[in-house]
């Protein structure tokens, strides 16, 4: 691995589905020859797309895991992570952009800044990952560069600057003439290997001058030298421009826009010449770390070889020789044999087997250096977490992690899978923050969370393929929640008498609506209730929050106060007042009108124009609200609020309405008070499950 | 309360009275280019939208965040202008009112009120509350708007709707005999209301320009905020 990490780069290829991340990422391996044929990601030969390793990626044409995978160009080395474009899987962008220094957004020429691109770019903002635009598929119809370099502008509020212009488009795509350089290229050969450099064409000339002038005049306000030379009318040389663009990327102030198509061969080594010199090196980039030893106080790491170890820990996959960690090294290094720690729990592991991936193959390496990305064998972790070298406690900052709003049962069909499900939801849960796993205590049956339908659904599948773990599963569910919209008293006593000690205490006080989760206040004065009871009745509040007393769907935003209650001398306990705290809790709530909030889910339609009307209506049955409708071309996009309990399904019915033309994408929003009528249904089902049971 | 408290604070309401356009009417907003067409016809929106009405809002230039933040500027305003209220209520009403508008943007060229239509009928055919207002911003009255007036009006008499539209006039132009800038002459007759802003000194002046017995009727408004000037 270079020890020069000018010549190094980790960088990220993210979009909305569909836009050709996957293909880009095959073009690039074959021209740093990493690769030596092209697979399409659903091409005919059947093989997938080389980054697509697990068998259901290739299956349904989407990225599922983030592969990363190592290439070089020009003698220099570049990490790449091939992230998933559905929202569904967005903590795995996230991780992603957690250890990356730059990013080449992939945005499709025809349908332009879709809604995932504008997820995908509110969490570089999140991380401060600089990024280059791609202009995709600039050979299909309706292609135009033009028009995405303005969405750009518009929807995502970028500075995106030319810095190439189509030759021909759609499929007069012929190359694509260089701002900087002025040189017209075309890419030669049967897989576009050959850049052939030559003139701009005449037609083109005048655009071109116009477009650099441009180009040139929005870059001039990040180098002094370069608006010098414009202002004395001195010649404008490549340096001056590149040095220029470089500062303006990795400051987040501009982001220039590349075009091409991935598929047709065209414009991809441009691209590469770009991530090299306009993306940020290691050494470009500040990391922090929060020091414990020194109050959380934040540390910035520099990538220096000689320094403690910091590196963390940012995806697991279980391989054919046990977990396989993926680590990005920010300081010192990781050897064969060197001790660190894992600062979550302190725990003392030494490095065993290193190696760097090349998608589903492996290389072994001796070292790790700084600035670089590779994974190691054999150590037990989560994600997330953080190796240091023995003597310092940093742990990097936590990722934004989001909770999970659907849920499914699974129950195995033979104990066989039993044994194979439960070793493979431990490997999901460790894998995935936001998959998560419990058994439901009153009926035992096992159940599974996470972001979307198809979410649970390729974890099922998966369990079935990796695991042979058969499991039926049940409705998916919503993760209801309960809360209530006034304040209530209770005053409540809790008394037994039935042989032996007795149980006694009183509770008296309100519950009212709160902001957060759950807040307890204490404002008992004169030991009417003595203080050492006190935590056994918060103890008693609080477990009535996991479970409302009606519909038995966790409670959120309380606040009780306790004001006055009394005990006894000989028959008051912890017992009895945690009793007491829940008959006082069951009291307050049932007088404070609760109601049962829905998760709601923000969905964006992408539609041609002639199917507007009806996906709008389709979304009017579905209790949702259209927020807007903006067109775009030929298409439209609708956005919406829709309660998630009403899109089950949807996809397949959007499919049926629109010939397939439509797509639509779904991501958590809010949760809102469900409707009366719906929650009655809502009561209604859940008493005849009960019947059931 | 708070809805009656804005209703009466706001200017549309103090300027036109509450006498909303009668349904499958036509009203507009007239002005010169940056005077603040668009931040009148929100305020018309929002006094509708305190009615408990649902209202669409067409644009041709404007993106769906722009009309949102429109909106919720204008409310905004509305709200400071009562004097204190509390922040929790005013949201609380911000969240009832916002899911009530639907803002649309289309280009020019596409604009097409069979797209409208097909969300009409569905509405209708699931039974849910219909939209009584549209407010159409951005359309070029300088060119022969007659075909998308007719189809229009047809919609605004089968939905019982009615329409808002705003008017760029030119800074050069003069108005014409009746009294109207050159493009309300040509369709004069098929608006029902009508009114023109032009700025005065560091105001600007509402002039109603047709409305019944109130036309020639005159108010100052606040440029930043819309609201009738103290």
């Amino acid at each position: 691995m270079l020890k020069d990490l000018k010549r190094v780069r980790n960088i990220g290829i993210s979009a909305h589905i569909d836009s050709g991340k996957t293909t880009l990422t095959e073009r690039i391996l074959f021209y740093t020859n990493r690769i030596h044929q092209i697979h399409e990601v659903k091409g005919k030969d059947g093989a997938g797309a080389v980054m697509d390793s697990m068998d259901l990626e290739r299956e349904r044409g989407i990225t599922i895991a983030s592969a990363a995978t190592h290439c070089e160009w020009n003698k220099n080395d570049i990490n790449i992570i091939d992230t998933p474009g559905h929202v569904d899987f967005t903590v795995e962008v996230e991780r992603s952009l957690r250890v990356l220094d730059g990013v080449i957004l992939v945005l499709c020429s025809v349908s332009g800044v879709q809604s995932q691109s504008i997820t995908v770019d509110q969490q570089m903002k999140r991380y401060q990952v600089p990024c280059i635009a791609f202009v995709n598929k600039c050979d299909r119809s309706g292609a135009n560069p033009y028009r995405v370099a303005k969405q750009l502008r518009d929807k995502l509020g970028h500075n995106s600057v030319l810095m190439q212009i189509p030759i021909g488009l759609e499929d007069k795509l012929k190359g694509v003439v260089d701002l900087i350089s002025m040189k017209a290229l075309y890419f030669e050969g049967d897989n576009g290997e050959d850049v052939i450099v030559k003139e701009i064409p005449k037609e083109l000339e005048d655009e071109a001058a116009e477009r650099r002038e441009e180009m040139i005049d929005a870059v001039s306000m990040y180098s002094d030298e370069l608006t010098e030379a414009i202002l004395e009318e001195k010649e404008i040389t490549e340096a001056m421009v590149i040095s220029a663009v470089r500062r303006g990327t990795i400051s987040r102030e501009m982001t220039p826009v590349f075009m091409g198509s991935a598929y047709k061969n065209t414009a991809v080594q441009p691209l590469l010449d770009a991530v090299l010199k306009f993306l940020p090196a290691p050494i470009d980039i500040n990391n922090e770390a929060i020091d414990h030893d020194r109050n959380g106080e934040s540390i910035i790491l520099t990538s220096d070889f000689d320094k403690p170890t910091v590196a963390l820990a940012f995806k697991l996959e279980d391989g054919q020789y046990g977990q396989l960690t993926y680590i990005r090294v920010y300081q010192g290094g990781l050897k064969k044999g060197d001790t660190i720690i894992n600062s979550r729990d302190g725990k003392k592991v030494k490095v065993g087997r290193l190696i760097r991936m090349h998608a589903a193959e492996m290389e072994d390496i001796d070292e790790i250096p700084a600035g670089h990305i590779g994974a190691m064998f054999g150590i037990d972790c989560a994600s997330g977490d953080t190796f240091v070298s023995p003597g310092i406690n940093y742990s990097m900052i936590a990722m934004h992690v989001m909770e999970p709003v659907i849920s499914l049962s699974i129950i195995p069909v033979d104990n066989k899978s039993q044994i194979n499900m439960s070793k493979a939801l431990n490997r999901f849960t460790k894998e995935d923050p936001t998959f998560r796993t419990y058994v439901d205590k009153e009926t035992s049956e096992t159940i599974i969370q996470g972001m979307g339908e198809l979410h649970l659904e390729v974890y099922v599948e998966r369990m079935k393929r990796e695991y042979k773990a058969e499991v039926i599963t049940g409705q998916p569910r919503v993760a209801y929640r309960e809360t209530i919209t006034q304040k209530a008293e209770f005053n409540y006593t809790h008394k037994k008498q039935t042989g032996g000690a007795g149980q006694y205490g009183r509770v008296s006080g309100f519950v009212e609506p709160f902001d957060g989760e759950f807040e307890f206040v204490n404002k008992v004065t004169g030991g009417r209730i003595p203080t050492n009871y006190i935590p056994a009745c918060e103890k008693g509040f609080t477990g009535c929050m996991e479970k409302g007393p009606k519909l038995e769907f966790p409670i959120t935003g309380v606040r009780v106060t306790l004001m006055d209650g009394a005990y006894h001398a000989v028959d008051s306990s912890d017992m009895a007042f945690q009793a007491a705290a829940r008959g006082g809790f069951l009291e307050g709530y049932l007088k404070a009108k609760p109601v049962i909030h829905e998760p709601i889910m923000k969905v964006v339609i992408e539609t041609p124009n002639e199917f507007q009307g009806s996906c709008m209506g389709l979304i009017n049955q579905r209790r949702g609200i259209i927020l807007g409708s903006q067109e775009e071309g030929v298409m439209s996009a609708i956005e919406s609020q829709v309660p998630l309990s009403e899109m089950f399904g949807f996809s397949t019915i959007l499919r049926s309405a629109t010939q397939g033309k439509a797509q639509f994408t779904m991501e958590f929003s809010s949760y809102k008070q469900v409707p009366q009528s719906v929650a009655d249904a809502i009561i209604k089902a859940k008493e005849e499950d009960k019947k059931k049971k | 309360m708070l809805r009656k408290d804005l209703i009466q604070k706001s200017p549309v309401v103090q300027i036109l009275g509450n006498d909303y356009m009668e349904k499958g009417q036509f009203g507009a907003v007239i002005s010169r280019a940056g005077v603040g067409k668009t931040q009148f016809l929100v305020q018309i929106a929002i006094s509708w939208l305190l009615e408990g009405k649902k209202v669409i809002h067409i644009s041709l230039y404007d993106t769906i965040d722009k009309i949102n933040l429109r909106y919720k500027d204008g409310y905004t305003n509305l709200i400071d202008s009562v004097g204190y209220i509390d922040p929790q209520k005013a949201t609380r009403l911000w969240d009832d009112l916002a899911p009530c508008k639907f803002g649309i943007t289309c280009h020019e060229n596409t604009f097409s009120s069979k797209n409208i239509r097909d969300y009409l009928v569905s509405l209708r055919k699931n039974s849910l509350e219909m939209p009584s207002m549209i407010v159409v911003d951005g359309l070029d009255f300088d060119r022969d708007c007659s075909v998308v007036l007719d189809k229009l009006s047809e919609l605004a008499s089968e939905f019982s709707l009615a329409i808002w539209f705003s008017m760029k006039s030119h800074r050069e132009e003069a108005f014409t005999d009746k009294g109207f800038p050159i493009q309300l002459d040509k369709v004069q007759s098929r608006f029902a209301k009508a009114v023109y802003l032009q700025p005065k000194e560091d105001k600007i002046e509402v002039v109603i320009l047709k409305d019944g017995e109130k036309a020639n009727e005159r108010q100052l408004i606040e440029p930043a905020t819309m609201m009738l000037a103290r």
